[in-house]
């Protein structure tokens, strides 16, 4: 990872497992069933006797260091010098599924043709500067994709404005 | 006979954008044009919506992102509809049945045999029977209401049985209409930045409302608190401060509990019980009854919590948010009615910082107000003769009990009626006696399989539509954005046509197209073109979709005071049978552990199901990208049970009662039910999978006792109604290897 490689930052807190992203990115890919780009996975638990579910969007790590691309044997996977994102050129890749072997999180998929597919971060809307069709889908704002300095700033953002104290503050400024 | 051919209009005139460049699949497509619409499944949402058109198919939808509620964001079920309109196992063209009923036996037909099969059918069921042996089945599937006043001119031309009713959500308004009045609600931006707790109680955002929770996650992220009732562990219940699961038929005992509680230890806002509460001693005479001890056990509940949650509702700024789940049950009028008389026992009504939200009176499109559709259904000069009601919430049980006439012909349309409807069984069998029976479908439903005809139907982006949201007070009107598929045609065309060739051609001119409808139904101060594409959405008038309703105290209720003791009830009560009682009281519901003991000893589960995220009602469940994230049928039960069943997840289970059974439906132990309780989720198909409705019962909610549902007189909020789906007790039992139908 460097400064301008770019992450799906995920907020689990705020995920509510309501599964637009799922969908959005079929559009935006046009998928057919099979192939899935980004799944939300549920975890249920109990903790101190109060049941809970949480929620995890779950997609491609883009990873700094890249399992599936050290696996393939054929080189079809390369990750981009200029923000990081991890692409399979389909015209290389022969089906083995050494990558889905190697990768930790299942992120590899493939499906009717037997080709290694994944999520390319939307890298054509990124590139136009537009969000990617997950990050736009998700109300919970849960989603957010970046360099690290663009999901912090965000984060300290969205902190700065969420406290406590300012619930019972009497607010002056609006009529 | 006239040759029919349906309307073409240049759908360019609604074009945003021409010639738009998007992203697809990895490349740069140009689009012909974009167009701005709005989302009718029946949801509080009613999203803002872009849809993206190239030789005349939809390519691409995204949200809105100039829509002040929903700003850009759609569910996924909105951005599944590029599936679905595009899907090739649409309805294609006018089929006649060939086979017997549920054979699926069927061959093409022009739209002109289709019109005139049905034109023939009419005519004899009218000569036969009389025209009240004629009604139509229309529901929610695409919820718009300019249909509804279009097919209301034929039926009233034609003298038709009127449906009347829903089966969803009209108990709870009629028990927040006898305590508040006027139907209202405060609109989440609102109260999002001012108030101290959010009581959610029988809605699930994630699933069903999804545009809700970016409001509540900002009112909690800055400290407020959140306090969900649902017996089901939903996704907003795993974030809340406090999450309240009562067993499912008691939340009317756990409200009372609560109320008991806050009274008791003064917590309660005495000078607006004084000032503008009406009857308060003889409520507070029932709710004696109910210490939070008595109702803790009735519910099966940790007292403390409930305790700690009422000391949270009462000493906070509390936004009052009900949904629709807790008056799912046949006291679900007593149940709204309890939880309105909380909100105000604790004064959290009509501020910034709290209202009671039910519904607004968008959700009642027969009672003239921001809609007039009255306009439309009784057209100048005709003769209307008064027919007799059919109430949607018992259709089954009034087609099979209709005499005088019987019930003979119905054409069903944006709605599931054979799956969607209680006890499956009882609606085939209704559905099986009639002799005409027409389905306007997208697909081949459950429906269909029994249809005489089934018409080749439109979806919402290929039609006009008028549906203001019952939740927030935006509106935009809903266009065609592209021309329909195959040779579907608008449902408008289908009953204009119809009207046309029953003799009725002056009340339907060819010329007039939806939109003109709808702009009969707006208010004279509402322009047509500032809510319709390239513009809108626009903010309903404030007569319509107050800021801060009931913030002035003027309560349209018969003591123009908030009623604890409801007069309005007392008065109806005169006129029909029902549970009047015109304070809410401990009452058990039709089909429950403790009001059927012998059923529940067979039987002792209680099923509920909630409307999960993956379709509207039965809509999308044959979506392949939805069976894909959804899996096959599963029912959640509690892990206690499912050891005491020897049940592991994965296997197959049979869910039954007297009604049906269901076959090989996945077993799920979980937390997110407690013991005693099953979660089957609803609006699986039939055929495809494990609808719920093959065991649900046909119990019904009040204050009116409709019987059958066969009625002369019938007001929406005056009377509710609303199906019990969740009185309803299984057994479930693990199925043996090799076991199959």
């Amino acid at each position: 990872m460097n400064t301008r490689h770019k992450t799906i930052y995920i907020d689990a807190k705020r995920c509510m497992n309501c599964r637009a992203c799922e969908t959005a990115c079929k559009v935006e890919n046009e998928l057919p069933a099979g192939p899935r780009y980004i799944m939300v996975s549920e975890v249920e638990l109990t903790i101190d006797g109060v049941d809970k579910c949480e929620f995890l969007p779950l997609s491609c790590m883009h990873c700094g260091d890249p399992a599936c691309m050290k696996a393939c044997p054929v080189g079809a996977i390369s990750k981009r010098a200029e923000d990081g994102i991890v692409l399979v050129d389909k015209n290389k890749c022969i089906g083995c599924h050494q990558c889905l072997w190697a990768c930790e999180f299942g992120a590899p998929q493939f499906g009717a043709d037997n080709k290694m597919e994944k999520c390319n971060m939307c890298y054509q809307r990124l590139d136009l500067g537009l969000p990617t069709a997950c990050e736009a889908a998700c109300q919970a704002e849960a989603i957010i994709v970046g360099t690290m300095d663009q999901i912090s700033r965000k984060l300290r953002e969205r902190y700065s404005t969420s406290s406590r104290e300012q619930l019972f503050l009497e607010k002056t400024d609006k009529p | 006979m006239s040759s029919f051919s349906r309307l073409h209009e240049d759908l360019d005139k609604f074009a945003m954008a021409t010639d738009v460049p998007i992203t697809l699949g990895g490349k740069i497509v140009i689009a012909d044009r974009v167009v701005k619409t709005a989302c009718p499944h029946n949801c509080y949402d009613t999203c803002g919506f872009l849809a993206y058109v190239k030789d005349e198919k939809v390519i691409k939808v995204e949200g809105d992102p100039d829509h002040p509620i929903t700003r850009g964001h759609l569910c996924l079920k909105g951005y599944a509809n590029v599936q679905k309109i595009n899907s090739p196992d649409r309805v294609k063209y006018p089929m006649l049945r060939v086979g017997e009923r549920g054979e699926r036996k069927f061959k093409r037909i022009s739209w002109d045999e289709a019109f005139d099969w049905m034109t023939e059918k009419l005519t004899m069921l009218r000569d036969t029977y009389g025209p009240e042996s004629f009604c139509e089945y229309l529901y929610s599937g695409n919820r718009e209401h300019m249909i509804k006043a279009a097919s209301s001119r034929f039926h009233n031309l034609f003298g038709s049985s009127k449906l009347v009713g829903s089966f969803c959500l009209l108990s709870g308004a009629a028990g927040s209409y006898y305590s508040i009045g006027e139907q209202n609600v405060m609109s989440p931006e609102v109260w999002a930045d001012k108030t101290e707790c959010i009581f959610l109680i029988g809605r699930n955002p994630s699933f069903t409302n999804p545009h809700l929770y970016p409001f509540l996650y900002k009112a909690t992220e800055r400290g407020a608190k959140l306090i969900v009732v649902d017996p089901y562990l939903t996704p907003v219940g795993s974030k809340a401060d406090i999450h309240l699961r009562p067993r499912p038929t008691t939340v009317l005992q756990m409200i009372m509990g609560m109320t008991n509680y806050i009274v008791a230890n003064d917590l309660h806002d005495k000078d607006f019980i004084a000032e503008h509460g009406f009857g308060f001693d003889e409520f507070m005479e029932e709710v004696r009854k109910m210490p939070i001890e008595r109702a803790a056990q009735i519910c099966d509940m940790d007292v403390e919590q409930l305790k700690q949650a009422a000391v949270m509702y009462a000493t906070h700024k509390t936004q009052t948010e009900c949904g629709y789940g807790h008056q799912r049950y046949s006291n679900g009028h007593q149940t709204q009615r309890a939880v309105s008389c909380l909100a105000a026992v604790c004064g959290h009504i009509g501020k910034e910082t709290g209202n009671l939200n039910y519904i607004n009176h968008m959700g009642f499109p027969s009672i003239p107000g921001f809609m007039n559709a009255a306009k439309v259904a009784a057209p100048e000069g005709a003769t209307i003769p008064k027919t007799r009601l059919i109430n949607i919430s018992t259709f089954a049980q009034a087609v099979l009990a209709a005499k005088d006439p019987p019930i003979k012909g119905c054409i069903s349309y944006r709605g599931g009626l054979v799956s969607q409807q209680p006890y499956v069984s009882e609606t085939i069998k209704a559905v099986k006696q009639l002799d005409m029976y027409v389905a306007i479908e997208q697909f081949m439903t459950d429906d269909t399989d029994y249809a005489d005809l089934v018409l080749p139907g439109c979806h919402f982006l290929e039609q006009y539509g008028f549906h203001p949201s019952y939740w927030h007070s935006y509106f935009q009107v809903l266009v065609p954005v592209c021309q329909p598929y195959h040779e579907a045609v608008p449902d408008i065309e289908i009953w204009q046509e119809l009207g046309r060739r029953m003799g009725f051609a002056e009340y339907f001119p060819k010329e007039d197209t939806g939109l003109d409808y709808i702009r009969w139904m707006l208010p004279d101060d509402v322009k047509l073109e500032e809510c319709t594409s390239p513009n809108g959405p626009i903010r309903i008038p404030e007569r319509w979709c107050p800021r801060v309703p009931y913030a002035d105290y003027n309560f349209k209720t018969p003591s123009g005071k908030f009623e604890f003791y409801a007069q309005g009830m007392v008065e109806r009560g005169k006129k029909f049978p029902g549970d009047w009682n015109p304070v809410p009281w401990n009452m058990d519901t039709d089909e429950s552990p403790t009001a059927t003991p012998e059923l529940f000893a067979k039987y002792p589960f209680t099923l509920i199901s909630q409307h999960p995220a993956f379709r509207t009602h039965s809509q999308g469940y044959n979506l392949p990208w939805i069976k894909e994230i959804e899996g096959p049928p599963k029912v959640f039960i509690n892990h206690a049970d499912a050891n005491a069943l020897g049940l592991k997840a994965g296997d197959k289970v049979r869910i039954a009662n007297d009604r049906g059974e269901l076959l090989n439906v996945l077993a799920a132990p979980t937390v997110r039910v407690r013991k005693g309780v099953a979660e089957l989720s609803s609006g699986m198909w039939v055929k495809l999978g494990a609808s719920v409705n093959v065991l649900t019962s046909q119990s019904v909610g009040g204050p009116r006792d409709v019987g059958v549902g066969i009625m002369d007189e019938y007001h929406p909020l005056l009377d509710g109604n609303t199906t019990a789906y969740f009185n309803t007790l299984v057994k479930i039992e693990k199925m043996q290897k090799g076991e199959k139908r």
